[in-house]
C-alpha cells in the first residue's frame, strides 16, 4: 500500500466487533512529504490521512479498497508529526452488494483529527 | 501565468498544480500532467484517490494565491482543506494524463470559503467535489 510505513506505521490493531476495527498507527515524522508541506513546517496534509484511513479499511476487508465516493470528511485539527505522533484510526466498514461503506475517524487521546464517510469498491 | 511556486506554499515531493491557466472573477482553470515523481503514483501507473482531492485543493490555493498577489501579497497564503464534501471519482487518472481543473470560489465567510472544483481529462470527467477551505491566520 502507498502510506503504509513510510507515512505511518501500525503498532498494533484490535477488532472492535463486526466490521469494525482501531489501528493504532505512528505518525512516521521522516516522511519525505513534510519536505513539500510545509518547507519547515511539517504539517500532516488532510490528503494522506484520507489514505490512511483507506488503506486501513483494506487491512480490515482483507481487500485493497478504492473510494469513488466521500459524503463528508471533516478536518477538525490541524495533524503534525510533533502534535500527534500516534493516533488511533476507528474505521467502520459494511459491504452492500459489492459496495462497502466507510466510517471513520482519527484522534488521540486529546483531540479529534477527523471525521470520514465514505464509499469504496 | 505565473510561476506556480509564487502561487502555492507546497514544494516537491507534493506539488499537485502545474499551472494557473486562467483566472477571473470567481472562476479559475489548473492544470496538472501526473508524472513519474508523483507523490501519490501507485505500481498499477495510476494514481491514488486523495491524489486527486490534493490536486483540487491545491488549484484552489492557487486561485487565493493568485488573488492574494493581485492584492500585494509577497509570500502564498497556507490554506487548510476544513471539509471534503460530495467528492465523486469516476476513476484513477494515470500516468501521462493532463487534469484540468475548474475550480469556482463562493463567498468566503469568517476566514472559510466554500469551493467547488470540477476535473476533467480531455472531455473526459474524472472527478468533482466541494470543499471548505481555510486560510491560517485569518
Amino acid at each position: 500500500m502507498l502510506l503504509e510505513n513510510k507515512y505511518y506505521k501500525v503498532l498494533r490493531a484490535r477488532e472492535n466487533g463486526e466490521g469494525k476495527a482501531v489501528f493504532h498507527v505512528a505518525i512516521l515524522p521522516d516522511c519525505n512529504v513534510y519536505e513539500g508541506h510545509f518547507p519547515g513546517k511539517p504539517v500532516c496534509p488532510g490528503v494522506c490521512n484520507i489514505q490512511t484511513i483507506k488503506e486501513c479499511a483494506s487491512l480490515l476487508v482483507g481487500k485493497e479498497l478504492r473510494i469513488f465516493s466521500i459524503k463528508q470528511c471533516l478536518l477538525t485539527a490541524i495533524a503534525t508529526p510533533t502534535v500527534c505522533p500516534e493516533v488511533d484510526v476507528e474505521v467502520e466498514v459494511k459491504e452492500v452488494d459489492g459496495k462497502y461503506s466507510i466510517v471513520a475517524t482519527i484522534s488521540d487521546e486529546i483531540r479529534l483529527y477527523m471525521t470520514f464517510k465514505g464509499e469504496g469498491v | 501565468m505565473t510561476d506556480i511556486k509564487n502561487l502555492i506554499p507546497q514544494r516537491s515531493p507534493i506539488m499537485m498544480v502545474d499551472e494557473l491557466l486562467e483566472a477571473h472573477d470567481d472562476v479559475a482553470r489548473c492544470c496538472l500532467t501526473i508524472r513519474e515523481d508523483n507523490f501519490f503514483l501507485e505500481p498499477d501507473g495510476a494514481i491514488a484517490e486523495p491524489g486527486v482531492i490534493e490536486h483540487i485543493a491545491q488549484s484552489a490555493s492557487a486561485f487565493a494565491g493568485y488573488n492574494a498577489m493581485q492584492s500585494g501579497a509577497t509570500e502564498p497564503p497556507v490554506g487548510y482543506i476544513g471539509e471534503v464534501k460530495r467528492f465523486r471519482l469516476n476513476r484513477r487518472p494515470c500516468k501521462g494524463e493532463t487534469l484540468v481543473t475548474t475550480i469556482t470560489m463562493g463567498p468566503t465567510v469568517g476566514g472559510v470559503t466554500i469551493i467547488t472544483g470540477d476535473t476533467v481529462s480531455g472531455e473526459e470527467n474524472i472527478a468533482t467535489t466541494q470543499m471548505k477551505i481555510y486560510v491560517a491566520g485569518e
